[in-house]
């Protein structure tokens, strides 16, 4: 029970962060997505089944806070946590958190997340689509690696240390 | 099998929960009604309708079998039903040209219905499904919407025997119609011939062969047939006159019996003179 409001709680701290403080550091309108970091933590330590509860969980929240495009984030995080949970590996998942794999996996998983996302998202709208999908997707999925590094030196930190005792 | 389905289930369990995820999302996009899931229904609609288009033949191909066999059954059915609205039709008319007859007819008619035929004897006669009764005696005279059919030589309860114009015991006293020349029409087993007719008398093919008055079996005026064929043979006394009768006894099928008896009082008288003069 205790972990399911720590889920909540972490879901919840990072929506406020996603939709108050991400806009500040916005690149040309492009924004990281902090929930595709989280996801693929919960995946790589926890396995398949609870990324994807969590990811369902966590774009159900977004959707409804958003209110642009009800079930869009929810298929997206969804699909893309049950991708990030073919790393999953109880026995190193730490030093995949740790180190460069972990971007990896948060760049694939951004990628395909992106790219379902913006797919549907762009669909009817006027202009050059398959450009505008290309520049969103990858710009996106670029910014979002970028912003892993922080965690990813954050595991490295912590999991060293406990490495170490 | 449930136990099974459980098992299995559980051992896929990871895509199961996928599956069950990504469809309750794709419900909750479907309930937007902006530009983007207008542009996915019409996509998928044009999709589906393609790819039900080209998979179309498979249902086709294993229906093929049940659908023949429908198909036979129906066809069997409306051939049956096809036969016997032709059927009907024929009927119909017969029975409207019947109708005619029984109208133009000074004699009340009973109708009847042939239930046998004997059209390749010298003796040729029909059987028709009225009988005494429904007031059908012997010698009353048959016709049919062509014309005269022949005479009822035997009745039962319900059924009684015709003798035909092709019998050899058959005789009707007969005139032409338009030259008012007399003979006695009677078949010798091939032909159907008006006898008696001198070869002076004017007779030639084409004329209309009727009943005469002088006719003790059979009213006036009913038509016998048409005159195929005038023959004059050296030497011979009468004409050759070959008649074809007006009813096709091949196609015959329903009959009227005429309310007719010869006149007994004209029949005894003949017979007495008959007697007297020793013939």
């Amino acid at each position: 029970m205790e972990h399911y409001l720590r889920s909540a709680a972490i879901a919840i701290l990072l929506l406020l962060v996603q939709t108050t403080f991400m806009p500040f550091v916005a690149l040309g309108g492009i924004l990281p997505d902090l929930f595709i970091l989280w996801l693929v933590y919960i995946a790589v330590r926890r396995g398949q089944i609870e990324a994807m509860l969590t990811g369902f969980g966590a774009g159900l929240l977004q959707d409804v806070v958003s209110t642009k495009f009800f079930g869009l984030a929810v298929l997206s995080k969804t699909v893309s946590s049950f991708a990030a949970g073919y790393f999953f590996n109880e026995n190193t998942a730490e030093q995949t958190l740790g180190s460069y794999r972990y971007l990896s996996i948060v760049g694939l998983c951004s990628l395909l997340h992106n790219l379902i996302y913006f797919v549907i998202f762009l669909q009817g709208t006027e202009g050059p689509w398959l450009s505008s999908l290309v520049i969103l997707c990858l710009s996106t999925t670029l910014y979002t690696v970028v912003v892993s590094v922080i965690p990813m030196f954050a595991f490295s930190q912590k999991f060293s240390t406990s490495w170490a005792q | 099998m449930i136990r099974r389905i459980y098992d299995v289930l559980f051992l896929f369990k990871e895509y199961v929960l996928l599956a069950t995820l990504v469809l309750l999302s794709i419900g909750m996009i479907a309930l937007n009604d902006n530009v983007q899931v207008r542009r996915i229904r019409t996509v998928a609609t044009v999709a589906f309708g393609v790819v039900e288009d080209r998979l179309s033949f498979i249902p086709a191909y294993f229906g093929l079998r049940s659908e023949n066999a429908l198909l036979r059954r129906i066809n069997v059915s409306l051939a049956d039903e096809a036969s016997q609205l032709r059927e009907e039709k024929l009927e119909n008319i017969r029975l409207r040209q019947l109708l005619g007859l029984k109208q133009r007819s000074s004699y009340p008619l009973t109708a009847a219905e042939i239930v046998s035929k004997n059209l390749t004897l010298l003796r040729n006669t029909l059987t028709l499904d009225a009988g005494r009764l429904d007031g059908i005696e012997p010698l009353m005279p048959v016709v049919g919407d062509g014309g005269l059919v022949g005479l009822v030589t035997d009745v039962s309860d319900h059924f009684s025997v015709v003798n035909i114009l092709w019998n050899t015991d058959f005789r009707v006293s007969a005139k032409i119609q338009r030259s008012r020349v007399d003979g006695i029409v009677a078949w010798d087993g091939r032909t159907l011939a008006l006898r008696n007719v001198a070869k002076t008398r004017d007779v030639v093919p084409g004329d209309v062969v009727l009943s005469s008055e002088y006719s003790s079996s059979f009213p006036p005026d009913i038509r016998i047939g048409i005159v195929s064929d005038v023959q004059i043979q050296e030497g011979a006394l009468f004409k050759t006159v070959t008649v074809m009768p007006t009813v096709d006894f091949v196609k015959l099928e329903e009959v009227f019996v005429m309310d007719y008896l010869p006149d007994e009082e004209r029949s005894d008288l003949e017979q007495e003179a008959k007697q007297k003069t020793g013939k």
